[in-house]
């Protein structure tokens, strides 16, 4: 069976500026591939790619075996590739309904069916374990961690196959990373492929199949969970050598 | 029975507390501005003698017209992120347009079936380019339209000039143009007329009903429910209903003295059984036993009623010279320091006995927290109650104040009582329910007699005054009880969702009535009344069920996650930069076609009522939050000071002092109510 998704040797140009350089991995259902980078890695970039942002300068696109190119994030959402980006696309004023359902409204015309809304947001996000107080209250009052959840939930409601989620974890507590992380799974545990882009190594390692490490727009590697060890993992993540020599650097004083 | 005694399992999220309809109420933007609109409103109808009548409303929602469509569509546009600052000359410039196209450039004979499509043509245009220039630019509104502003001002200027050679465009009536008579219909038509014959029946059945559906509502939320309703009390209230609404025909239709008090017994007995038998049909008997008033608010009540019943013996013993005579013996302040210790009396009776009640229920528990605020509130109830009927007391000289006196106790008692015992039967037993819903048809069918008296003007007042206290009052109290009732059965909250919607259709119905009333007051009132309302109700229905609703809110709450998530972002800003202007056009024609002439300064400066009613009307100046309603509201809150202050006889030369301290406040609450309201989240 082909991969949900696989890139081969993607690479892409700015003018001069190489942001990334061969990259490859692959995600299949049900897996979670993390992809580590340390900032200025190209993660951005690579979700740009993936989320039909930009088309790689060079390498081959692959949506189930076939090679892709997308012209617009419509058209990789079309194809079930859906990214939910750090500031979660959501007005902080809109209840959490209202953002659900945002740009694919429910009902004929211009009606908007706010009854099915409600019930549905409700019902969707409980199917995700997620347990919203009350389905009227503002996005802007939920946790961080609860946001991410409802913007996870509405991704996989609108028929996401392929899920990317952009540094979800990087501005929440550990409680917080920890009911994040728990969503995750169970996204995968539906089915879905997740690409997790993410700086931590520890939010990683738990939940991840398959980890591919960017630095300075090359891959350092794309391993399977068993061929790598969490500790190996975060110093090839933290930039290996480099971090060596800062302990020295450090011991030193 | 008593298996409803103990509460089903929720069901619902352990975590929240039932919110009750208060808090529901609360969080909706527009609350701040209604009851800021409310208390401007009771500040001139306490000062001003006139200003509360049919007519003299009538006038002041006639001048708020325009203000409030106006406000509708720059609050639309303000919740989407985008101000318009050429609105208020987009107003003028229109009036400009037509006055001149019709005068000058088709003569005599030729239609304004060209000139006005010309003009909302020209607006739709117009604000087309706002849009795409604010879109396309990025640049604030605030500095495009500010430009858009300008230009139009001079635009306004010269072509009058040049056109009609001065700074006013005149004479824009029927004897210059031939087509002008449809358009005035539709745009500025006349409600001038006497009120027609059954307008009077129409408005008490209607007020009957509204107040009817209300105690419905009231015992929806409040009894304790059957789990089968009992079919054999409905006929003891359809019966009931049937002798009340005799007596209320009755009551209206006869002219002596008399039989009124006989109509009004017939209709209090009436009233009384149709409550007494809905409530059979719907709930435990066993809450009902024994109904009698609860101890704490016995005392305050029959002192109250009954000092105003001997007051009254009294006062008709004497002749009206005697009257005058024993009315001005107390000066004025020592009437207001009765009043005062009477209410301090009741304040501290009231809550000496509760706090002793509590400690002695709470022998060996905890008092809860939730009764003490709900003591003090009944304590303050019960002064109102003691003061206003003290003072009452010290003027009865006429029947009228007699009336006013029963009125306000019984209104303010029957709250009272309703507070008491709900928190009785929540607690323990669920005596004195059956008579709550008998206080309450009382103070219904005192209101009804007030509103026998609604010809003359002062009368309506007070029958208008009275439906919003008995209203508001009843509702609001039950809703504050009910917040703090956290376990609610299943049965509960479906009797509950009805309630409500009785409580709605009640409280549309006293809308109705009311707008009936006002359109039928034979005051000079336009069409522009009539738009508003429409205008408002489509915004406020495209606002909240369609899509372009959702957009409005997800443009200006969130630009870039609107444009992730597939909202043609541009698309519903220039879309909405059209409607106000095109809003803007419509406004002008009500204005052109009333007045008949546009000066060419027309309009400038309004843009910034239009942003203000908004803002009072709870929409956020950085957009993704509001409501059209409010802003209608704030429209409201505007113009009532203009004729307010004219009633009052104060120098008018206030008004902008006043406008603006009203504006502060109003801001001021409506910020702390919806900080409030969502700390209660």
């Amino acid at each position: 069976m082909a991969a949900l998704l696989e890139l081969v040797n993607i690479s892409k140009f700015f003018g001069n500026v190489t942001a990334l350089d061969g990259i490859s991995t692959k995600v299949e259902a049900g897996r979670v591939t993390c992809v580590l980078g340390d900032n200025g890695a190209g993660k951005s970039t690579f979700i740009k790619i993936l989320s039909g942002l930009h088309e790689p300068s060079e390498g081959e696109y692959l949506v189930d075996g076939t090679p892709v190119i997308f012209g617009s994030p419509r058209d990789a959402r079309a194809a079930g590739i859906a990214t939910v980006y750090q500031d979660l696309a959501m007005a902080p004023l809109m209840s959490v309904w209202r953002n659900f359902f945002l740009g694919s409204e429910p009902g004929n015309g211009g009606w908007f069916d706010t009854s099915f809304a409600k019930h549905t947001a409700k019902e969707e996000l409980k199917k995700m374990g997620i347990d919203i107080r009350d389905i009227d209250q503002p996005v802007g009052t939920l946790s961080g961690g609860e946001r991410q959840s409802v913007a996870i939930a509405r991704a996989v409601y609108f028929g996401a196959r392929v899920l990317i989620l952009d540094e979800p974890t990087s501005a929440l507590g550990v409680r917080q990373s920890g009911v994040v992380l728990k969503y995750i799974v169970k996204a995968a545990e539906r089915g879905l492929g997740v690409i997790f882009i993410t700086h931590n190594p520890h939010h990683a390692y738990p939940v991840g199949d398959r980890f591919l490490l960017l630095n300075r727009g090359k891959s350092l590697g794309d391993f399977a969970k068993e061929e790598i060890e969490l500790d190996e993992l975060t110093r090839l993540m933290a930039g290996g050598a480099e971090l060596e020599a800062l302990q020295h650097e450090l011991g030193a004083r | 029975m008593s298996s409803t005694d103990a509460p089903v399992s929720t069901g619902g999220d352990e975590r929240i507390a039932f919110r009750g309809p208060l808090q529901r109420l609360l969080i909706s933007p527009e609350i701040g501005a209604l009851i800021g609109a409310l208390m401007v409103w009771t500040l001139f109808w306490a000062v001003g003698e006139q200003f509360s009548t049919a007519s003299a409303t009538a006038l002041w929602l006639d001048a708020a017209a325009p203000l409030g469509i106006m406000a509708v569509a720059v609050a639309l546009l303000m919740i989407g992120g985008e101000f318009d600052l050429s609105s208020g000359v987009m107003v003028g410039s229109m009036g400009i347009f037509v006055g001149i196209f019709a005068q000058r450039f088709m003569g005599d004979g030729v239609s304004m079936y060209l000139a006005v499509p010309a003009a909302f043509l020209l607006a739709g245009l117009i604000g087309f380019l706002n849009g795409t220039l604010v879109v396309r630019t990025g640049l604030p509104s605030f500095i495009v339209t500010l430009a858009t502003f300008f230009v139009l001002q001079g635009a306004n200027l010269v072509f009058s000039k040049r056109v009609v050679n001065k700074v006013i465009v005149e004479n824009i009536n029927a004897e210059r143009i031939s087509d002008f008579k449809p358009f005035e219909t539709i745009f500025a038509g006349r409600f001038k007329q006497d009120p027609p014959s059954f307008a009077d029946e129409l408005f008490l059945g209607l007020v009957i009903s509204a107040a009817a559906l209300l105690v419905f509502a009231l015992l929806e939320q409040s009894l304790v429910r059957r789990q089968a309703p009992s079919a054999k009390h409905l006929p003891v209230m359809a019966g009931g209903a049937a002798l009340a609404i005799a007596g209320f025909v009755l009551l209206h239709s006869t002219d002596g003295t008399g039989a009124n008090w006989l109509c009004a017994l017939l209709g209090l007995g009436g009233a009384a059984l149709a409550v007494a038998g809905f409530a059979g049909w719907r709930y435990e008997t066993a809450a009902l036993d024994g109904a009698w008033l609860v101890p704490a608010a016995r005392v305050p009540l029959f002192v109250g009623v009954g000092l105003l019943v001997a007051g009254w013996v009294v006062t008709r013993q004497l002749d009206m010279s005697q009257r005058r005579v024993i009315l001005s013996i107390p000066s004025h302040g020592v009437k207001v320091l009765i009043g005062v210790l009477a209410a301090s009396a009741g304040f501290a009776v009231v809550l000496y006995r509760g706090l002793r009640s509590m400690r002695s229920q709470a022998s060996g528990r905890r008092p809860s927290k939730s009764a003490l605020p709900r003591l003090v509130l009944m304590a303050c109830l019960a002064a109102l109650v003691a003061g206003s009927g003290v003072i009452t007391l010290l003027q009865l000289t006429t029947e009228q104040g007699f009336r006013a006196g029963v009125f306000v106790g019984t209104g303010a008692g029957g709250v009272f009582a309703l507070l008491v015992a709900k928190g009785r039967a929540r607690s323990r037993s669920r005596r004195g329910q059956l008579l709550l819903g008998c206080v309450v048809a009382a103070a219904v069918v005192y209101f009804g007699l007030l509103v026998r008296y609604d010809s003359g003007s002062v009368r309506f007042r007070s029958g208008l005054l009275g439906a919003l206290a008995i209203a508001a009052g009843s509702v609001l109290a039950n809703a504050l009880v009910e917040a703090y009732g956290k376990k609610r059965t299943s049965f509960d909250r479906a009797a509950d969702t009805r309630g409500r919607w009785f409580g709605i259709v009640g409280l549309g119905l006293v809308f109705a009535a009311l707008a009936l009333r006002i359109l039928f007051s034979g005051s000079n009132v336009r069409t522009s009344i009539l738009w508003w309302i429409i205008i408002t109700g489509v915004a406020a229905f495209v606002l909240a069920r369609t899509r372009w609703g959702n957009w409005i809110f997800a443009v200006g709450g969130n630009k870039d996650a609107a444009r992730a998530v597939g909202v043609p972002v541009d698309q519903v800003k220039i879309g909405l930069f059209m409607m106000v202007s095109l809003v803007g056009c419509f406004v002008g024609m009500l204005t052109v076609l009333r007045f008949n002439s546009v000066p060419a300064g027309s309009g400038v400066g309004k843009e910034f009522e239009y942003i203000i009613a908004a803002v009072v009307g709870g929409c956020l100046l950085t957009g993704g939050y509001g409501s059209v309603i409010g802003a209608s509201f704030g429209a409201m809150i505007a113009t009532m000071p203009t004729n307010g202050i004219n009633y009052a006889r104060w120098n008018g030369d206030n008004r902008m002092i006043f406008l603006g301290v009203v504006l502060f406040l109003a801001v001021l609450i409506n910020q702390k109510i919806r900080k409030k309201a969502q700390e209660a989240r």
